[in-house]
């Protein structure tokens, strides 16, 4: 009962963050200098007045803000996002075509972070007090402060300086060549996952170190179970359920990332779309694109509120 | 740590297997920095998109060869009057466009009215001012009568596409899906990603082009660009800067070609602003540049201090040696503060063109002008905010490049002249104008070069802008690229002639 009551007044909360995301959003790209209409003409004194008039009226610029802001969330509600100003296609399908890639390259780098923070971070705990435990620590401090996107480039170039003949930029599609796809994604995936994966490895050792020092654990050390199997079955399974909460926080940050480290990769996926169309005030598109990364954001948010909610006992009571 | 190591092994099995050594087919893959502002050949002014549908999709009635010299483009032949005032052209047979339909006398007479059509808006207008009539006495001939004898008008008319005559009115549909006569059909234009043109098989040049088609990758960082040039990812980095030439250089596999710019960096006075209003100060700024280190600070070199016209118009440029102000002395500038009963320090504003080189010289002109006691403040917007400014005239200062053309009506008819469109200045002098209204008309190659060299004095010390140099400009490209020619005006019209060796 408690457990359906939290969850409805999370759905509220929702759906205030998604409001508030779009009035913020449709605020924002509106506050930039440069209105699309002067970069659609360009650097070009001849333009008429009369002609720059014409095209807002045409974009439903010359409206109030306020007005656009209403004629723009109607038409979501009934599934019209616009259309793009420069293309002309809708807006809709600007991002179908350009979500696979941001999707398969945040996805590849989160399943990196964790895959590979779990044995780091078991690694980390397990050094304590030993020698080597410092390296381990400076190692995952580097990785948590090296910005992806510099990772990226020093990446790319030192792998074309080694090997030259290597297609490392822009994307296939899984469909039409797997294992293109694949080695493609794989620098900047590893780039994308570094800081998380080694904040997702400190977050593990502290937990565990911390769920060693707990009463079950010594009583199972004074019952005679190996160390190893202390370790593993006991302190590892309540270590993980603060790390399964910050993974999916982390998720949402990977879209972040996504955007620079898609510019540095010549990746055709959101972030790209997102960098474009701010650069040339393409409204409908920056408003829809934004809004579908925030919904994404807080929806992930609230699954992972449901799933700890399901893992912890003391919850879901 | 064990399946540490067993993954990065997996990785890096992963990517040897799909080590592809660019063994596909054509089509040549191109690499541009920027997204263009749009593909209509009547509106847009940006290199960005000049450079994609110059000469590959689009061509006009004459045309340039990589010397710059003028030679016949969709007009085989023309014949000009006695008094000069009436050009009439012959078509060529069997120019089709890309959508359809034969290109007729209707289809030119359209595209010039079209630039003309205020309602257009376009920036090539004034490149056609001299125009009275035009006339279609039938499919394949031309006629254009005009108001006085206009010497540019065969260089003009280079830069003005034929397009269908059913885009009169529209100034929407070409921005976006271009539709013209060249080598190049128009495909898809992927926003921020990719402009893809495929060879258009019914072109009137037998044997051309030779490349399947041209992929237009747009790709902003510069290391990516790099890194795709020497894996073979692209072919070519057409029109780039010397830093990142000199850095691709050492390469196998890349070659480069350069040539002078015609385009040239200057900085920009407001003349309505004090104290850039008084003509000694404007003096005193061009005594207080070396652009000799401004050449080697900012473009590493590979450029040449220039006066108001580029060198490469060698039947027009003055020798900067012949410009007083152009040799550095900055006692004698600040002695023209003084004289001007100017107080120092000055305070302006830098309005800088976002561009690698522009900011490079944009520090450079800081710290020159320090020495004279005037303060610059750098403003280095995004591109969207800096055009707003420019066209609006927001500035103290600002530090950009202008394009050049074979022309020198091009380089001051619109920037200089009071009153002309680019004069963001608001520079007005009715001496000048009385000059470059005699350029116009006047057509003897020798009369001409007279009235030019006047500009050129007039501009070079008190005028609104200091001139400051012209670069070297590079195409680097695989040494799989046979056939391509560098361009100083950056069109890359020859891509139809190049083949792709794989």
């Amino acid at each position: 009962m408690m457990f359906l009551k939290r969850l409805r007044g999370r759905l509220i909360d929702l759906a205030f963050v998604i409001v508030g995301v779009s009035v913020l959003v449709f605020a924002f790209i509106r506050m930039i200098p440069g209105d699309a209409v002067a970069i659609m003409l360009g650097a070009n004194a001849e333009v008429t007045p009369e002609r720059i008039a014409a095209v807002r009226t045409r974009l439903g610029l010359d409206l109030p803000i306020h007005e656009q802001y209403v004629v723009w969330v109607s038409d979501v509600l009934r599934g019209d996002f616009g259309v793009s100003i420069w293309t002309g296609k809708p807006v809709i399908d600007e991002i179908a075509a350009h979500v696979w890639p941001t999707l398969q390259l945040t996805l590849l780098a989160l399943a990196t972070a964790v895959i590979l923070a779990i044995p780091l971070g078991i690694l980390m705990a397990r050094l304590r007090g030993r020698r080597g435990e410092a390296f381990v620590q400076a190692g995952s401090v580097v990785g948590l402060t090296i910005p992806p996107f510099w990772l990226g480039i020093i990446m790319i170039l030192t792998l074309s300086a080694i090997a030259p003949g290597v297609q490392m930029l822009g994307y296939v599609p899984f469909s039409q060549d797997p294992l293109g796809n694949i080695a493609r994604l794989i620098l900047p995936a590893f780039a994308l996952s570094l800081p998380i994966m080694a904040n997702l490895a400190r977050l593990l050792r502290s937990t565990l170190l911390e769920a060693m020092q707990q009463d079950y654990i010594r009583t199972a050390r004074a019952k005679g179970v190996p160390a190893r199997r202390v370790l593993y079955r006991h302190a590892l399974r309540n270590a993980l359920i603060p790390f399964v909460t910050s993974v999916g926080i982390m998720a949402g940050y990977l879209l972040g990332g996504a955007i620079v480290i898609e510019q540095v990769f010549a990746i055709p996926g959101l972030g790209r779309l997102i960098l474009g169309a701010i650069a040339e005030r393409n409204y409908p598109l920056i408003q829809a694109t934004i809004l579908l990364v925030t919904c994404s954001f807080v929806f992930v948010n609230f699954a992972v509120d449901v799933v700890y909610a399901i893992i912890d006992p003391r919850i879901s009571e | 740590m064990d399946r540490l190591r067993k993954s990065f092994i997996a990785s890096g099995t992963a990517l040897a297997l799909t080590l592809s050594l660019g063994a596909q087919a054509a089509p040549l893959e191109v690499a541009v920095d920027s997204s263009p502002s749009g593909l209509d050949p009547h509106i847009v002014t940006a290199f960005s998109s000049f450079q994609i549908i110059d000469g590959t999709i689009y061509e006009g009635l004459t045309a340039l060869d990589a010397d710059l010299a003028i030679v016949p483009g969709l007009a085989s032949a023309w014949e000009i009057s006695e008094d000069k005032t009436t050009y009439t052209f012959t078509l060529r047979e069997g120019v089709a466009f890309h959508g359809g339909g034969t290109m007729t006398s209707a289809d030119v007479a359209a595209s010039l009215n079209r630039v003309l059509d205020e309602d257009t808006g376009s920036p090539l207008a004034s490149r056609l001012a001299a125009v009275e009539a035009i006339e279609t006495p039938d499919d394949s001939t031309v006629v254009i009568r005009l108001k006085a004898p206009s010497a540019p008008l065969l260089s003009s008319l280079t830069t003005i596409a034929i397009v269908p005559a059913k885009y009169a009115e529209d100034t929407e549909t070409l921005q976006r899906a271009p539709d013209g006569t060249g080598a190049f059909r128009f495909v898809e234009w992927q926003p921020n990603v990719a402009i893809r043109l495929e060879a258009n098989d019914s072109y009137w040049q037998d044997g051309l082009p030779k490349l399947e088609g041209v992929n237009f990758n747009i790709v902003p960082e510069a290391a990516t660009r790099q890194v795709g040039l020497t894996s073979g990812q692209y072919h070519m980095l057409p029109n780039t800067d010397a830093v990142t030439a000199l850095q691709l250089q050492s390469q196998p596999n890349v070659k480069l070609q350069d040539t002078l710019e015609l385009a040239y960096s200057l900085t920009g006075l407001n003349v309505t602003r004090p104290p850039l209003d008084n003509p000694k100060v404007r003096e005193a700024l061009n005594y207080a540049i070396n652009r000799d280190d401004l050449v080697q600070a900012a473009l590493f070199g590979a450029g040449v201090p220039g006066g108001p016209l580029s060198p490469a118009l060698t039947g027009f440029a003055l020798p900067t040696e012949e410009l007083a102000c152009f040799s550095s002395d900055p006692e004698k500038a600040k002695a023209l503060l003084a004289e001007a009963g100017v107080e120092t320090p000055i305070e302006l504003e830098l309005l800088v063109l976002p561009r690698d080189d522009t900011k490079a010289m944009a520090q450079v002109i800081q710290q020159q002008l320090a020495a004279i006691g005037v303060n610059l403040t750098l403003d280095i917007p995004e591109i969207g905010q800096f055009v707003q400014d420019w066209r609006n005239s927001e500035f103290d200062m600002f530090v950009s490049l202008n394009s050049g053309t074979i022309e020198p009506d091009d380089y001051f008819y619109r920037t200089f002249r009071t009153g002309g469109s680019t004069n963001v200045f608001k520079y007005s002098n009715p001496a000048l104008d009385a000059l470059l209204d005699a350029g116009r008309e006047e057509t003897d190659v020798d009369g001409r070069r007279e009235i030019y060299a006047q500009v050129q004095s007039a501009l070079a010390c008190d005028g609104p802008a200091l001139f400051l140099a012209y670069g070297q400009l590079y195409t680097a490209m695989r040494t799989s690229v046979e056939g391509y020619e560098i361009y100083p005006n950056r069109s890359l019209g020859s891509l139809k002639s190049v083949t792709l060796d794989n």
